[in-house]
């Protein structure tokens, strides 16, 4: 019997939260044939990931959505299929590493996996060892998985998912947790294995700079959730971020010589010695575990810190989860908290932050970008004008890190020195004055901006890639 | 021998320490749970290997129960009669009074000590495996308990952020436990948010791997009850009656 060849068929469908007035999706119709590596694109909330879930079947069941129009997956009605049925079929992987996993190991999670299928008990090792192999994650069969990086933890999904015998896979987002280095890692493997497996993939993505010529098919999703381009995938351009003038001024804020972090007994930080002045951008940047968390939080004074000499302004910390600063019932209250700020001075916060519409809302239940912005006001109002933005890019589409830029942007017109722990180096190349790079809890060196992005060994050596649009810039400027 | 009680079916072991906690609360003499204890803390000595710094450490607020159960027993207690056989400030100890104070803080000391044993010698996720195989507990449930065991540590790690963030922000350091106590709510509320999240896609992700809550017919790795787990089994039960015999005869 020659096996189907379309894979998922929509005809004109239209999804609609039960809650929700407008529809989520509407007018969907597309086929996808075995074998495709299609990239399913668009901006935060515009349904992506909805559609995803409609084709493994987690919607419409999870969320009483009402689905109009047919939905056909291996040539059958959707709702033809039992709860549990297509899921070997068609494998997810999902976007978030700290949240896929129920059991301690990587074997356990496995055999859960093959135990829901009711694999054979005596079939289970020969699949567990062979998905292993093929992998390449042998070594880390009875790690526990907690401990693993997420780029570990994202390859241990994407076993779990193929220990299934998978024909499609599906990806919502799989590379938005990780770092470039880690993700353009991940993004090799991967291409290996839909080779190995003949895989369909069908992948959620809003970066797709990073994917390379990865996928053959691109499917555009605008923001009210409509089908707006449907062709062959062209490789992506970086994000192009406006130029940024040099803002910085005279007066230091920041003075740390010899500064280091011991946590009984442990070196966390080894010496280290910087200066920072006003109106300066500086990223901190690094592989995992390298002390970049740990030199903020002795700076901010989170951490007990030992220092020659160290003098510095008031410091500001936004975490990469903003809503852990929050405090109060309303954006008004959250800046007003401090009681460091004249009614005045909060008005022009508020204005220059652009929180005008937002000031009465609570904080915990705006959007993400707004949280952000929240949490930089509370530290603004309390005349912490340094701050220390931890992995702001981190999972942001374009529009959110434009944004992000331009808040920066202004904030340094404004006299503040920023500080920036990220991995995203076009970002780093776009906004910072100066880089910071940290090994093994050591300071390589504080590096003028233009200078670290041709040095591409010394940023191999820290796990960091090259912005690509550095050559760019550089014509730009001849 | 020294890993007996660790390798004992743990929903075997759940059960017998139930039974017998169940069956110490009959006897009313203070020489049984005594017994008892010393007893289940022999075991222990030869047929586990547990760390004995923890089981002190674990130990300590329950023999401060205990010990506040003898004094205010002693003191407080209404008169029952019974012959005085000790006088303290002007208070007159009898000794049927000293035999029930005895009895109530023996009997903390024997429950915790069978908890101990239990709880020491357990590993939480193969516990909640062999309640499922053994006991037909829903898999939905008992992979729910895992998912959460799971997020013990990432939960224990975000409470710490969060603390640290709102010093940062000015909130005092309180002087009093209770102000801390009541202050942990601005610490719960966005932890909960987080988690409510998490739990979702812990959902969607069991789901999107064929999970569908129904009784499992394979297991990977059975938990399998032998015949050493009927005789230890057999072995905690039968000093537990022992002791209360040995309690009741002493006692009368």
């Amino acid at each position: 019997m020659p096996m189907p060849d379309t894979i998922f068929k929509m005809n004109n469908v239209s999804f609609r939260f039960p809650d929700d007035q407008s529809p989520t999706l509407s007018s969907i119709s597309f086929a996808i044939e075995r074998g495709e590596r299609v990239a399913i694109s668009g901006p935060s909330g515009s349904g992506k990931s909805t559609l995803l879930y409609l084709l493994n079947r987690l919607y419409p069941a999870n969320c009483d959505g009402i689905v109009n129009g047919e939905i056909h997956i291996f040539g059958k009605a959707a709702d033809s299929y039992a709860p549990g049925e297509i899921n070997h079929r068609v494998a997810t992987v999902f976007q978030d590493p700290d949240s896929q996993f129920c059991m301690p190991t990587v074997e356990e999670e496995l055999a859960f996996t093959l135990e829901n299928l009711n694999t054979p008990a005596s079939e289970m090792e020969e699949r567990i060892r062979h998905v292993l192999d093929i992998t390449g994650l042998s070594h880390l069969r009875h790690v526990s998985i907690q401990t693993l990086s997420g780029g570990m933890k994202q390859r241990v999904a994407t076993a779990c998912a193929l220990v299934m015998n998978p024909e499609v896979l599906l990806l919502d987002e799989p590379i938005s947790h990780l770092d470039p280095y880690t993700a353009k890692e991940f993004i090799l493997w991967l291409d290996q294995l839909q080779k190995k497996f003949h895989l369909t993939i069908v992948a959620v993505e809003h970066r797709l700079d990073y994917w390379g010529t990865f996928f053959d098919r691109e499917i555009k999703v605008t923001s009210d959730g409509r089908i707006s381009e449907d062709a062959i995938f062209k490789p992506h351009e970086t994000l192009r971020y406006p130029l940024r003038l040099n803002s910085i001024l005279d007066p230091t804020v920041l003075i740390a010589t010899g500064l280091s972090v011991n946590v009984k007994g442990n070196t966390l930080l080894h010496p280290l010695s910087m200066t920072a002045k006003k109106g300066e951008c500086i990223v901190i940047a690094g592989p995992n575990g390298s002390g970049k968390s740990t030199l903020v939080k002795a700076i901010c004074g989170i951490y007990k810190k030992e220092a020659v000499k160290f003098a510095s302004d008031p410091c500001g910390y936004v975490l990469q989860s903003p809503e852990f600063l929050f405090l109060t019932s309303t954006v008004l209250d959250e800046l007003a908290f401090g009681g460091t700020s004249s009614q005045q001075e909060l008005n022009d916060l508020i204005e220059s932050l652009r929180l005008t519409d937002i000031k009465e809302h609570n904080p915990f239940a705006v959007s993400h970008g707004q949280k952000r912005r929240v949490a930089i006001g509370a530290m603004l109002a309390d005349k912490r004008n340094v701050l220390f933005l931890d992995e702001p890019t981190s999972g942001q589409d374009e529009a959110a890190l434009l944004e992000l830029f331009r808040l920066i942007d202004s904030r340094l017109d404004q006299g503040d020195t920023v500080f920036i722990v990220t991995h995203d180096m076009e970002f780093a190349a776009a906004v910072a004055d100066s880089v910071v790079l940290l090994k093994d809890g050591r300071m390589t060196g504080k590096f003028i901006s233009e200078r670290v992005w041709q040095d591409v060994e010394l940023l191999a050596s820290h796990n960091l890639l090259a912005p690509k649009g550095v050559t760019r810039r550089a014509e730009s400027f001849a | 021998m020294r890993n007996l009680l660790h390798d004992m079916n743990p929903a075997m072991k759940f059960i017998t320490v139930t039974i017998a906690m169940l069956g110490l609360a009959f006897f009313f003499n203070p020489w049984t749970p005594l017994l008892v204890f010393i007893s289940i803390l022999l075991m222990q000595f030869v047929f586990s290997s547990i760390n004995w710094k923890l089981w002190t450490l674990y130990m300590f607020p329950f023999v401060l129960g205990a010990f506040g159960y003898l004094w205010t027993t002693i003191v407080f207690s209404a008169e029952t009669g019974g012959t005085v056989i000790w006088s303290l400030f002007g208070h007159d100890v009898t000794d049927r009074q000293l035999a029930l104070a005895l009895s109530l803080s023996f009997r903390v000391l024997a429950f915790s000590s069978l908890s101990l044993l239990f709880a020491l010698t357990t590993d939480p996720v193969k516990f909640v495996m062999s309640l499922m195989q053994q006991l037909k507990l829903s898999p939905k449930l008992a992979y729910g308990v895992l998912v959460g065991y799971q997020f013990l540590p990432v939960l224990r790690d975000e409470f710490f952020q969060i603390q640290q963030a709102h010093r940062l922000r000015g909130t005092a350091v309180e002087k009093y436990w209770w102000q801390r106590l009541l202050n942990i709510r601005r610490i719960i509320i966005p932890m909960l948010a987080g988690a409510v999240r998490k739990a979702e896609r812990s959902a969607f992700a069991m789901e999107a791997r064929g999970f569908t809550g129904e009784a499992r017919k394979e297991f990977y790795q059975p938990v399998s009850i032998k015949p050493k787990d009927f005789a230890l089994s057999a072995a905690i039960l039968l000093l537990v009656i022992l002791s209360s015999i040995t309690g009741t005869v002493l006692s009368s």
